[in-house]
């Protein structure tokens, strides 16, 4: 018997192993586990100049890289054939259907998390008013957790936004196309700040200098195409840390079916994904951390409710791209990093909750990648993929995730999920941030912007929502769910409401925040 | 019926210079093999007589693309592109290694107009050999 079984290691998971080190806690996972890069080393157009052929890192022998020309598209970083450990097998494992949700799920270790952009941004009070969960509470663990991870920044215009913060590390080199839009922007402050929109560095759990002993990121760009870069923060260093230490027992393999409570506590019974074995694993305590979808199959799948529909928030997204038209032509700066480069909140007429944006520069993926979106011919694209690149930058652009009761997710009884997912059109916030844009020279046009399918922003939460009074199906404060005794929900799962943020920072701080409490609770 | 090794060589011919190594032309059946296994009959018999009758894909494609099909030309252009851009001596004709703004501004209202050209053969081409 355990104190507690933590079920899966992306950051929800990780982090309340890491809360919970030193009491007897078992973690069960899948855990996928993907492979070093060992012919990506150094800068990607130094490579691809350097070697006559990189078919296999950056196409894969399975083509693992042309996937989008066939199946539903994916996040880039998801497609790379070293990254396609992170979404092995999830159709098997937790298959989905929905006509307007192109969500996936992860069954690797780290989740998600290992293709994320390392934005960390502490929700603030008005982010946090329909949770029953203070600011304050969060603070410790935000704090935790920016001295574990590192993350580099700079307290400015944003710092209303993401709250002031003490311990940063000095931010990423921006690329020029990014550097010169901050500084056209202070130039223009008050005319932006009167449209309510600021800008500023983003937070990014990303090392600019060596940190816990990892080292400082090195402009490879490489992001796209391999896992594990020590100065990104991944789940898996700190999951890696924990087992070394023997600060907790780690089972990979562990597909958690169901969970039943009995008198002396919770019973989970896990499927080796491998051989097929069943293996009932007993704790005082269980904490659900498998990713919001599939935490949320696992308790519908344990209460054999094939009826229920529960909300589900995701943000909806646009990506605006903005050209500088002087800049057409310019070589491109091979150290130029393609990490996020700045980030833009919309707090103006028109919306009762911010928008946020993230500016990205268009280095590092393939070229292939984007020059098919484009509207010329082949050639043309060819053509504008080239000389406009080092132009150009794409704006992707957070909208809250809002509830609404024809927005549900359901366990069908051949245990697939259904989604159904539907959001206002989006469109306004974007031609405002262009119109504003446009005044520094940063020009778009609202034909060029692509709205991607909901699901696209891997942003789920809301399903199994925290509330100080809650019913069937929700969870306390403390992330207990409802009607058990020691179920506790600890990833974006419980969270009631979805600004327009990367929640993935605060799934990390109340995964700790509840895991806190549970090891006060076993003493 | 033209082989996919014609296809791969005719459409490399009508984007890049010089020959297509044979590495390339494997990979690229192989990837037909794989990523379009769900090819409608029509759909082929399209692609053969773009090939057989050396029609100009680029016109073709755009004319396709403008109005909404989803093509088969489209894919495996892509497809090329794809095994292509990882090749050192294609490097060249993705990224832009100098500054050459008055060459990059005359190449894009070129692109422009040439793709107004190719859309006006391009739809010819699709009236005329019955592409659709």
């Amino acid at each position: 018997m355990f104190d507690v079984i933590v079920v899966g290691s992306g950051p929800a998971g990780t982090s309340a192993a890491y809360a919970l080190r030193g009491t007897s806690v078992l973690v069960l996972d899948v855990g996928y586990r993907g492979m070093p890069a060992a012919s990506l080393k150094g800068n990607i157009y130094e490579l691809r100049r350097r070697y006559a052929d990189l078919f296999q890192p950056l196409i894969g022998e399975r083509f693992e890289g042309l996937r989008n020309i066939w199946q539903r598209k994916i996040s880039l970083k998801l497609k790379a054939p070293l990254m396609s450990f992170v979404l092995r097998d999830w159709e098997k494992l937790c298959p989905l259907r929905s006509d307007n949700f192109e969500g996936v799920v992860s069954f690797a270790q780290g989740g998600l998390a290992n293709a994320w952009g390392a934005g960390v941004f502490r929700f603030t009070s008005r982010d946090l008013e329909d949770f029953p969960v203070k600011a304050s509470e969060l603070t410790p663990f935000y704090d935790e957790l920016t001295a574990l991870m590192g993350v580099c920044g700079r307290n400015d215009d944003l710092a209303p936004y993401f709250e002031t913060e003490a311990q940063l590390l000095p931010p990423i080199h921006l690329t020029r196309f990014a550097s010169d839009l901050l500084h056209r922007y202070e130039q223009r402050h008050r005319y932006f700040r009167s449209r309510g929109i600021t800008v500023g560095y983003p937070r990014l759990a990303v090392l600019t200098r060596n940190h816990n002993g990892r080292s400082a990121y090195q402009y490879e760009n490489l992001e796209f195409f391999r896992p594990y870069d020590p100065a990104i923060y991944n789940p898996v260093f700190t999951l890696d840390s924990l087992i070394r230490e023997g600060s907790i027992r780690y089972e990979a393999r562990q597909l958690v079916l169901r969970y039943a409570e009995g008198p002396s506590g919770v019973e989970v019974l896990a499927k080796n994904v491998d051989d097929g074995r069943m293996t009932t694993f007993r704790a005082r305590r269980l904490v659900l951390a498998a990713g919001t979808l599939s935490t949320t199959k696992l308790v519908l799948q344990s209460n054999n409710d094939y009826d229920e529909r529960l909300p589900i928030l995701d943000n909806p997204m646009s990506l605006v791209p903005l050209f500088r038209v002087d800049k057409i032509g310019d070589a491109l700066d091979s150290s130029e990093g393609s990490l996020a480069q700045l980030v833009v909140i919309y707090d103006g007429p028109g919306v009762s909750r911010n928008v946020q944006a993230t500016l990205y520069s268009a280095s590092g993926a393939l070229r292939s990648d984007i020059l098919f979106d484009l509207p010329l011919s082949i050639k043309g694209n060819l053509c504008c993929a080239k000389y406009l690149a080092p132009a150009m930058g794409v704006l992707m652009v957070f909208h809250p995730g809002i509830v609404r009761k024809e927005n549900y997710i359901r366990l069908a009884p051949d245990n697939t999920l259904e989604v159904n997912y539907e959001c206002e059109p989006l469109g306004a916030i974007e031609r405002r941030l262009i119109e504003a844009f446009r005044k520094i020279g940063y020009w778009g046009a609202a034909a060029l912007c692509r709205f991607p399918p909901m699901g696209t922003a891997l942003h789920y939460a809301g399903t199994l929502p925290m509330k100080a009074t809650p019913g069937r199906y929700q969870t306390y404060p403390n992330g207990r769910l409802f009607g058990t005794k020691g179920v506790y929900v600890v990833d974006g799962a419980c969270f009631p409401s979805l600004p327009a943020k990367n929640l993935t920072f605060t799934i990390m701080a109340n995964a700790m925040r509840i895991a806190s409490n549970i090891r006060s609770d076993i003493g | 019926m033209t082989t996919l090794a014609d296809e791969a060589r005719y459409l490399h011919h009508r984007f890049f210079p010089g020959p297509l190594e044979l590495e390339v032309v494997d990979r690229y059946i192989e990837a037909n093999r794989v990523c379009l296994t769900a090819v409608e009959s029509y759909q082929s018999g399209i692609m053969h007589k773009i090939v057989s009758r050396r029609l100009d894909p680029v016109a073709v494609e755009v004319a396709l693309r403008w109005r909404g099909r989803d093509s088969l030309l489209t894919k495996k252009i892509q497809i090329l592109f794809y095994l292509l851009e990882v090749r050192s001596r294609y490097y060249p004709f993705f990224v832009n290694q100098e500054r050459r703004r008055c060459h990059a501004v005359l190449a894009l209202a070129g692109s422009v107009l040439f793709t107004l050209y190719a859309f006006l053969k391009g739809s010819y081409l699709v009236w005329r050999h019955r592409l659709v």
